[in-house]
C-alpha cells in the first residue's frame, strides 16, 4: 500500500517471467542438469514462487494444473483472477498487493492456507469453496464490520486466523468476540487462545451465542429437510413415479382446464369431483407404491447381476494372476540362465525355450479372457431378457392402471355431460334457482357451447393422463434401454482393456528377451 | 501305620455317598500292587476312598522295612485290637472259614492284614473317610492324580501273596506287586498283544517284519503270572455328586477305566469302610458283565449284615446310610447297629499345605513307559524350575534318546516348555507372553550366531511388529504384522564374509549383503500403480527392482528396474540418467514415469531406502546377537520368580518377618528380665554387699520356700472362705426363698431365681479354682525350689550340699 507502483513499470506476467521462474525455482545440481536437458514442463511443478516481481495482474497460470503452492506476495495486483485452473492449490499467498474485495476462489477447493495480509480488504466473504481451510491471514486490512467474523463460523476446519491492523481490532472485544464465535480457533494472531480465554469468552458472548447457535440450527434443520425432499423425490424419480403419491396429477389436469374449473360450481359437481379426485388418486398412489416395488425389484435384478458378473471377473483374474506369478518366477530363474550361459547353442535353446513359454502365456490369459466373454456375453444376455421382462411387466401394468384413470375420467366427463345438460335445459326452461357466476352462464347459451366446454375440459384431462402416461412409458424404456447398453459396452471396453493388458505384459516380455538377445548377438 | 497309610478321608457325605467306592481285588489281573501286605491293604482301601476324596500317603518308605518305622511312636490304636475289632476278626474268620468250604476252588479271601505293628486289622477298618482342606481333592480326577503322584510304589516281595496274619490257621490269599515299571509295561503289552493279533490279521501291512520283531520282544516279556497277580484298584458307583456310572480309578495312574474295560479281569471282594462284599459273579469273560448291585446278596455275599441295610437297590440305600454320617458322627452310628463296622484305627491324614504342594514323595517322581519316561518335580524343587520332563526313547531299553520335552514353572525369563529333538538337534523353546525380548518360541540348533535358527515373537508387544525371525547361516528372514509403512517381509541374504587383515575394525565383521527383498502389503490410500509390493535390492549389482501392486481389475502389475551406473560418456562428462537405467513395465502408461528427471528422483529415493533397509537389517543382526546373550545370561542364572502372596518364598517378606520375630523376642527377653525378683526381699534382709554364706544361702532359700507355701495356703484358704461365705449366702436366701415362696411377687421370684444359679455358677468356679489351686500348688513349690537351685546366686552353696 505504501509503495509507490508507478516508481517501478508494473510487470506482465508471461510465458519468459513464468520459464524463469520455473528453472530458477527448479531441482538442483545432478537433477539440476537432468531437468535443464529435459525441459520442465509447466504442469509438473508443484511449486511457484512470484514475489516481488511488480505484477499488475494475474495471468497465463492456466498450464500449472497440478500446482499446490503459489506466492504471488509484494506485488500490486489489485484483483485475484486467473486462479480458477488451479485447483490442487493448498497454499497461495496474495500478501502485501492492493487487493480490494475477496473473489476468483471458487474453485480452490483444496486451499488450506491463505494469506490476504496487508491488502485493501473491507468484507470478508466469497470464500465459501475453501472448506478446508484451515490458516486464514487476513491482518493489515480495511475490515470495520465485527460481523465478517461470524462469516468465518462456517470453516470447520479454521485454527488459525490473523485479522491485526484491522479497524475491528481496536474494539476492546476484538478477542473475546471472536474467541466465543469461533470456537475452534486455536490461534488469533500468532497468540495461543488458552483454555481460560476460551471460558471467558463464552460466558461473555454466551446470550447472542446462544441465539446465534439457534437461528444456525434452524437454517441447518431446513437445509437437511430439503435434501431430504430432494432425495425422496430422486428416489420417486428413479422409480419412474415421482409426484404420483399425491393429488398433483389430478390438480395439473384442472391447472390449464379454464372449462373445468368454471363448470365446477355447477350443482352436483362438486360432489362428483371430489368422488373422482378420490378414485383418482388413489389409483395414481397404486401406481406410486407399484412403481416402487417395481424399482425395488429392478435393483435387487442389477446388485445381483452385477454381483455375479464381478465374482465371475474377480476369479478369472485369480486365475490370471496366478498363471503371470508361476511365469515370472520361472521368468527370472530362465533370464538368469540365460545370461549365465556361455555356450551360444544353449543360449539359442534357452531363447527358444523361453519365448515358447511367452506365446504360451499369452495363450493361457488369452484363453482365460475369452473363457469369461463368453461366460459374461451370456449372463449379460439373460440379464437383459430379465430386465427387459421386468420394465414390459411395469409399463404394462402402469397402463392398465392408466386406462382405470381414463375410464374414470370418461365417466366424470358423462356425468358433466349429462349434469351441463340438464342444467342447460333447465335454464333455458328458466327453472334454474341457483345463481350461476357470470363466466360459467356465458358457457350455458347453447348446447354446442355447453358440449364444447365440457368437451375441451375432458380432452385436456386426457391430454395430461396421456401425457404422464408417455413420460413414464418412454423414461422407462430408454432407463432400460441405456443400462443395457452401458452394461455391453463396459463389457466391451473391460475386455478390450484386458486383451490390451495382456499384449503389453506380453510385448514387454518379448521385448526383454528380444534385448537380451540383442545384447548377446552383441557379446 | 505312619508308613503309609492313607487315609481317605471323606470329606463331604455327598461325595461319599455317591461315591460308594470299594477296593476290589483281582486274582487275575494283570496289575498288582505296590507296597507289602499290610500297606497294600491299607492303600487299596484309602484308594477306594479316594474316590470320596482323598488320601493322604505319607511318604516314607513301604511297611517291610519295619525297621524303619518307629512303631512305639503309633498311637495304640495301631498296636493292639480293641473288644470290638476283636470281635471282627472273628467274625471275619468264622465267614472265611465258610467260604472256604462252600468255595473251595476261589482264592481265601482278604480280610484282615497286618498292619505296621504285626496287628491284623480287618480291611474296613483301614479307611477312614476324612475332609481335606484342598479344593483340588474335591473331584475324583485331580484327588486320584494326587495320590497317584503321591505315592510311591513299592514291590510286594511276593507278587502273588500279601503278607497277612501267619499265625491263621488258613493262611489269607496273598497279593502281589509288581515293580511300577511292569505296572505301565503290563498295560502296553497287552495292547501290543492285542495290536499284534490285528497285525497278523493285516498281512497287508508293510511293517510286518517290524511288528514280527516286536512281538518278539514282547513275548520274551510276557508275563507268566498273567492273571494270577492281585491289584487292587477303586470303583465309584454311580448315583451322587453326579456320576453317572460306574467306574473304575486306577490308583497308580489316575486314570478312569470303564466297567467294560478287557484289562480287568476279575473281581474277588469289594470294600468300604462300612462293610465287605464277595464276589459271587463268574468272570469267566472278565469283568464286563458284573453287576454292581450289591444289595443283591445272590450276586454279592456280605461279611456284616447291619451296615449296609440295603439288599436291592443298593444305590438309594446306601445314600440314606452315608447321608447320616458326617465325620464326626462316624464312630457314633457304629454304636447304634448290632454289629457295625467298628470305626477306623488309622488316625486322620494330615496334609501340610507344602507336602500337597511337593505331591511326589521328596517331590521327585519318575514315572517309566514303554519307551518313555516322566519325571516330575515339585515347583521350586530345581533351581532351574524344571517342574516335568518326559524323555522318549528309540529303543525298549532305554538307552537311545529320541525326544525330551522340558516344562519350567515360575522362570523369570518366562520360558515354559523346551522341546528337545535328539535326532534333529534341534531345540525349541517356549516362552509365556513378558519376555524382555517379547520372545514366543525360539527353534535353535545352536546357541552361536548365524546358525539355523526360528524366533518368534509377541508381536503386539514389539514396537516393530515383527511376528518371525528364521536364520540360515546364509539367509534371515523376517515377517512383520500391523507396520505403519505397510512392511510385512524382509528376506536378507548374505554373502561371504570378507576377511579383513587388519585388526583395527576390532569387534564388527558384518557379513556383507547381497540381495535384500522387502513386501509391502497394500496401502489403500496410494493408487495401486504407486503403491510397492515388492521392492529387490541387488547390492552389489546396484540393481533395485520394484513390483507394485495389481490393480483391482487387472491382472498384471507394474515393475520397474533401476540400475545404477556410474560412467563417463564420450565427452568425459559423468552420466547422471539414461532412459537404459530404468526399465519400466507400466500397465497404464504414465508420462511423468518416463521423464528421467523424475526416475532420477525415484532412484535417489531408493538409494536412501536401500541404506535405511540394510541398517534395519544390521539391527536385526545386532538383535539376534543380543537376545542370544541374553539368553545365555538367562539360562545361566535360571531365576526364578516368586510371587508376593508366596510368603514362604519370597526372601523379603521372609527377611521381614523374621526381623519382626526378632525384635518380638527381644521385647519378651526384656520383659522376662524386669520380672520381679523373687529373692530381693529376703537378700535385703542381709546386709549389703557381702558374699552370702552357706547358712545365709540356706536361710534365704528356706525362708523364701517357706514364704511361697504359706502364700500357697494363704491363697487355697483365700478361696475357700470366699466359697463358704458363698454357700452360706446361698442358704441364706433358699431359707428366706422358702419361708416366703408362697407370698413372694413374680418379681421377687425372677429376682431369685438369677440369684441363685448365678450364686451356684460362682460358687462353680470358686470350687474349680480350689481344686485347681489344689492340683498346682505342689507343682508350684517344687517349680520354685527347682528354681532356687538353679539360681545363680545360690547356687554355688546349694550344689555342694546336694
Amino acid at each position: 500500500m505504501h509503495r509507490l507502483y508507478n516508481s517501478v513499470e508494473p510487470r506482465v506476467m508471461d510465458e519468459d517471467m513464468l520459464k524463469l521462474a520455473v528453472r530458477e525455482q527448479g531441482p538442483k545440481e545432478e537433477a539440476g542438469q537432468l531437468a535443464r536437458q529435459e525441459g520442465i514442463l509447466f504442469k509438473d511443478v508443484l511449486s511457484l514462487r512470484l514475489d516481488f516481481q511488480n505484477i499488475l495482474r494475474i495471468d497465463s497460470l492456466w498450464q500449472f494444473e497440478n500446482l499446490t503452492k503459489l506466492q504471488l506476495d509484494n506485488n500490486i495486483i489489485e484483483k485475484i483472477e486467473g486462479l480458477e485452473h488451479l485447483v490442487h492449490l493448498v497454499w497461495l499467498d496474495l500478501s502485501f498487493n492492493n487487493i480490494e474485495a475477496i473473489e476468483g476462489l471458487d474453485t480452490l477447493v483444496n486451499l488450506e492456507d491463505l494469506s490476504l495480509f496487508n491488502n485493501r480488504i473491507s468484507k470478508i466473504d466469497s470464500l465459501d469453496a475453501l472448506v478446508k481451510l484451515q490458516v486464514l491471514s487476513l491482518g493489515n486490512n480495511q475490515i470495520g464490520n465485527m460481523m465478517n467474523v461470524i462469516y468465518l463460523r462456517r470453516f470447520k476446519d479454521l485454527r488459525t486466523l490473523r485479522l491485526s491492523g484491522n479497524p475491528i481490532a481496536e474494539l476492546d472485544d476484538y478477542r473475546m468476540f471472536i474467541c466465543a464465535h469461533l470456537p475452534g480457533l486455536v490461534y488469533l494472531d500468532f497468540q495461543r487462545i488458552d483454555d481460560h480465554m476460551k471460558e471467558l469468552a463464552e460466558s461473555k458472548h454466551q446470550y447472542s451465542m446462544d441465539e446465534l447457535k439457534h437461528r444456525e440450527n434452524l437454517i441447518q434443520a431446513q437445509l437437511d429437510e430439503e435434501r431430504a425432499q430432494q432425495e425422496e423425490l430422486e428416489k420417486h424419480k428413479a422409480a419412474f413415479v415421482e409426484h404420483l403419491n399425491s393429488p398433483f396429477l389430478f390438480d395439473s389436469m384442472y391447472a390449464e382446464d379454464v372449462e373445468g374449473n368454471k363448470l365446477a360450481s355447477l350443482p352436483g359437481v362438486s360432489e362428483l369431483l371430489q368422488a373422482y379426485k378420490d378414485k383418482f388418486v388413489t389409483i395414481c398412489l397404486n401406481i406410486f407404491e407399484y412403481g416402487l416395488k417395481q424399482q425395488e425389484k429392478r435393483k435387487l435384478e442389477l446388485d445381483t447381476f452385477n454381483e455375479c458378473v464381478q465374482e465371475a471377473i474377480q476369479e478369472n483374474q485369480e486365475q490370471g494372476k496366478h498363471r503371470i506369478a508361476k511365469f515370472e518366477e520361472k521368468h527370472s530363474l530362465s533370464l538368469n540362465a540365460i545370461r549365465d550361459e556361455s555356450d551360444l547353442i544353449n543360449i539359442e535353446v534357452k531363447i527358444l525355450e523361453y519365448s515358447e513359454d511367452i506365446t504360451e502365456l499369452f495363450n493361457v490369459l488369452m484363453t482365460l479372457e475369452m473363457q469369461l466373454v463368453e461366460q459374461l456375453e451370456e449372463t449379460i444376455n439373460m440379464f437383459e431378457r430379465n430386465i427387459i421382462d421386468l420394465v414390459a411387466l411395469f409399463i404394462e401394468n402402469v397402463q392398465s392402471l392408466m386406462a382405470q384413470c381414463r375410464d374414470l375420467e370418461n365417466h366424470h366427463h358423462e356425468k358433466l355431460l349429462e349434469i351441463s345438460i340438464n342444467t342447460l335445459e333447465k335454464i333455458l326452461k328458466g327453472e334454474l334457482d341457483e345463481d350461476l357466476p357470470d363466466d360459467l352462464r356465458a358457457l350455458f347459451v347453447d348446447k354446442d357451447t355447453i358440449v364444447n366446454a365440457v368437451g375441451a375440459s375432458h380432452d385436456i384431462h386426457l391430454l395430461k393422463i396421456d401425457s404422464r402416461e408417455d413420460e413414464l412409458v418412454s423414461r422407462t424404456n430408454s432407463w432400460c434401454a441405456h443400462l443395457v447398453d452401458t452394461i455391453h459396452k463396459n463389457e466391451i471396453m473391460r475386455n478390450r482393456r484386458r486383451v490390451r493388458e495382456i499384449n503389453q505384459y506380453i510385448d514387454h516380455m518379448q521385448n526383454e528377451l528380444d534385448s537380451l538377445e540383442c545384447s548377446e548377438v552383441i557379446d | 501305620m505312619e508308613v503309609l497309610k492313607e487315609k481317605v478321608e471323606e470329606e463331604e457325605e455327598a461325595e461319599r455317598e455317591e461315591a460308594a467306592e470299594r477296593g476290589k481285588k483281582m486274582m487275575r489281573p494283570v496289575e498288582m500292587r505296590r507296597e507289602e501286605l499290610p500297606m497294600t491293604q491299607e492303600m487299596l482301601r484309602d484308594l477306594e476312598k479316594k474316590l470320596s476324596e482323598i488320601e493322604i500317603i505319607i511318604p516314607e518308605p513301604p511297611i517291610i522295612t519295619k525297621d524303619t518305622i518307629d512303631i512305639s511312636k503309633l498311637p495304640l490304636s495301631y498296636q493292639s485290637n480293641t473288644l470290638k475289632e476283636e470281635h471282627l476278626l472273628e467274625v471275619a474268620d468264622n465267614f472265611a472259614r465258610q467260604y472256604s468250604h462252600l468255595c473251595p476252588d476261589r482264592v481265601p479271601l482278604f480280610l484282615h492284614p497286618l498292619n505296621e505293628c504285626e496287628v491284623p486289622k480287618f480291611v474296613s477298618t483301614t479307611i477312614r473317610p476324612t475332609l481335606m482342606p484342598y479344593p483340588e481333592l474335591y473331584n475324583w480326577d485331580s484327588c486320584a492324580q494326587f495320590v497317584s503322584d503321591f505315592l510311591s510304589m513299592v514291590p510286594l516281595p511276593d507278587p502273588l501273596q500279601p503278607v497277612v496274619k501267619e499265625e491263621e490257621k488258613a493262611p489269607p490269599k496273598k497279593y502281589a506287586i509288581k515293580p511300577p515299571r511292569d505296572l505301565s509295561s503290563r498295560f502296553e503289552q497287552e495292547q501290543e498283544t492285542k495290536k499284534q493279533e490285528e497285525l497278523k490279521g493285516e498281512e497287508e501291512r508293510q511293517r510286518k517284519e517290524e511288528e514280527q520283531r516286536l512281538l518278539e520282544v514282547e513275548k520274551a516279556k510276557t508275563d507268566p503270572l498273567h492273571g494270577l497277580r492281585v491289584h487292587s484298584w477303586v470303583l465309584v458307583l454311580s448315583g451322587k455328586r453326579e456320576v453317572p456310572e460306574n467306574f473304575y480309578i486306577d490308583p497308580f495312574t489316575a486314570r478312569s477305566y470303564s466297567t467294560q474295560d478287557d484289562h480287568f479281569l476279575g473281581i474277588e471282594s469289594l470294600w468300604n469302610h462300612k462293610n465287605y462284599w464277595v464276589n459271587m459273579q463268574d468272570c469267566w469273560n472278565g469283568c464286563k458283565d458284573l453287576v454292581f448291585d450289591l444289595g443283591d446278596p445272590v450276586r454279592w455275599e456280605y461279611l456284616l449284615l447291619g451296615t449296609d441295610k440295603a439288599p436291592l437297590s443298593v444305590a438309594e440305600e446306601e445314600d440314606d446310610t452315608m447321608n447320616d454320617d458326617d465325620v464326626e458322627n462316624l464312630g457314633k452310628e457304629d454304636d447304634d447297629k448290632s454289629f457295625d463296622m467298628p470305626s477306623s484305627w488309622v488316625e486322620q491324614i494330615e496334609i501340610s499345605p507344602e507336602a500337597f504342594e511337593t505331591r511326589c514323595p521328596n517331590g521327585k517322581k519318575v514315572i517309566q513307559y514303554k519307551r518313555a519316561k516322566l519325571e516330575k518335580w515339585a515347583p521350586y524343587l530345581n533351581s532351574n524350575g524344571l517342574v516335568c520332563r518326559l524323555t522318549a526313547y528309540e529303543d525298549l531299553e532305554c538307552t537311545m534318546t529320541l525326544e525330551i520335552k522340558e516344562w519350567f514353572q515360575n522362570r523369570e525369563d518366562t520360558l515354559q516348555l523346551r522341546h528337545i529333538n535328539k535326532s534333529t538337534g534341534l531345540i525349541i523353546d517356549y516362552f509365556k507372553p513378558g519376555h524382555p525380548q517379547a520372545l514366543r518360541v525360539h527353534a535353535y540348533k545352536s546357541m552361536q550366531p548365524e546358525m539355523d535358527r526360528v524366533m518368534e515373537f509377541y508381536e503386539t508387544a514389539r514396537v516393530d511388529g515383527l511376528i518371525k525371525r528364521e536364520e540360515t547361516p546364509k539367509t534371515m528372514t523376517e515377517y512383520y504384522r500391523g507396520r505403519s509403512d505397510f512392511l510385512s517381509y524382509r528376506h536378507v541374504d548374505f554373502g561371504d564374509r570378507v576377511k579383513k587383515l587388519a585388526l583395527n575394525s576390532a569387534e564388527s565383521n558384518p557379513r556383507p549383503m547381497v540381495k535384500i527383498t522387502e513386501r509391502f502389503s497394500r496401502n489403500p490410500e496410494k493408487p495401486a500403480d504407486e503403491d510397492v509390493a515388492e521392492r529387490v535390492f541387488l547390492i552389489p549389482e546396484e540393481r533395485t527392482q520394484l513390483r507394485y501392486h495389481c490393480r483391482d481389475d487387472h491382472i498384471t502389475a507394474s515393475k520397474r528396474e533401476f540400475l545404477r551406473r556410474t560412467e563417463v560418456d564420450s565427452k568425459g562428462n559423468k552420466i547422471i540418467m539414461t532412459p537404459d537405467m530404468c526399465i519400466n513395465f507400466e500397465v497404464e502408461p504414465m508420462e511423468h514415469t518416463k521423464k528421467l528427471l523424475s526416475q532420477y528422483e525415484a532412484m535417489m529415493k531408493l538409494k536412501n531406502e536401500e541404506k535405511l533397509s540394510r541398517h534395519q537389517a544390521w539391527e536385526s543382526e545386532l538383535e539376534v546377537l543380543e537376545i542370544l546373550k541374553l539368553r545365555e545370561e538367562e539360562e545361566g542364572a535360571h531365576t526364578l520368580t516368586i510371587s508376593i502372596y508366596d510368603t514362604k518364598r519370597n526372601e523379603k517378606s521372609k527377611e521381614y518377618r523374621e526381623a519382626m520375630e526378632h525384635v518380638m523376642h527381644e521385647e519378651h527377653l526384656r520383659q522376662v528380665e524386669a520380672q520381679l525378683d523373687y529373692l530381693a526381699p529376703f537378700l535385703a534382709q542381709l546386709p549389703p554387699g557381702e558374699k552370702l554364706t552357706h547358712w545365709q544361702a540356706m536361710k534365704v532359700k528356706d525362708e523364701c520356700l517357706s514364704d511361697f507355701k504359706q502364700r500357697l495356703i494363704d491363697k487355697a484358704n483365700l478361696i475357700q472362705a470366699r466359697f463358704e461365705k458363698e454357700t452360706q449366702e446361698l442358704q441364706k436366701q433358699q431359707q428366706w426363698y422358702q419361708e416366703n415362696q408362697v407370698t413372694l411377687t413374680a418379681e421377687d421370684k425372677a429376682w431369685y431365681l438369677s440369684y441363685y444359679s448365678q450364686a451356684v455358677f460362682r460358687m462353680r468356679i470358686l470350687e474349680q479354682r480350689l481344686n485347681r489351686h489344689r492340683e498346682l500348688a505342689p507343682l508350684k513349690y517344687l517349680a520354685l525350689e527347682e528354681k532356687l537351685h538353679k539360681d545363680p546366686r545360690l547356687v554355688e552353696f546349694l550344689e555342694v550340699f546336694v
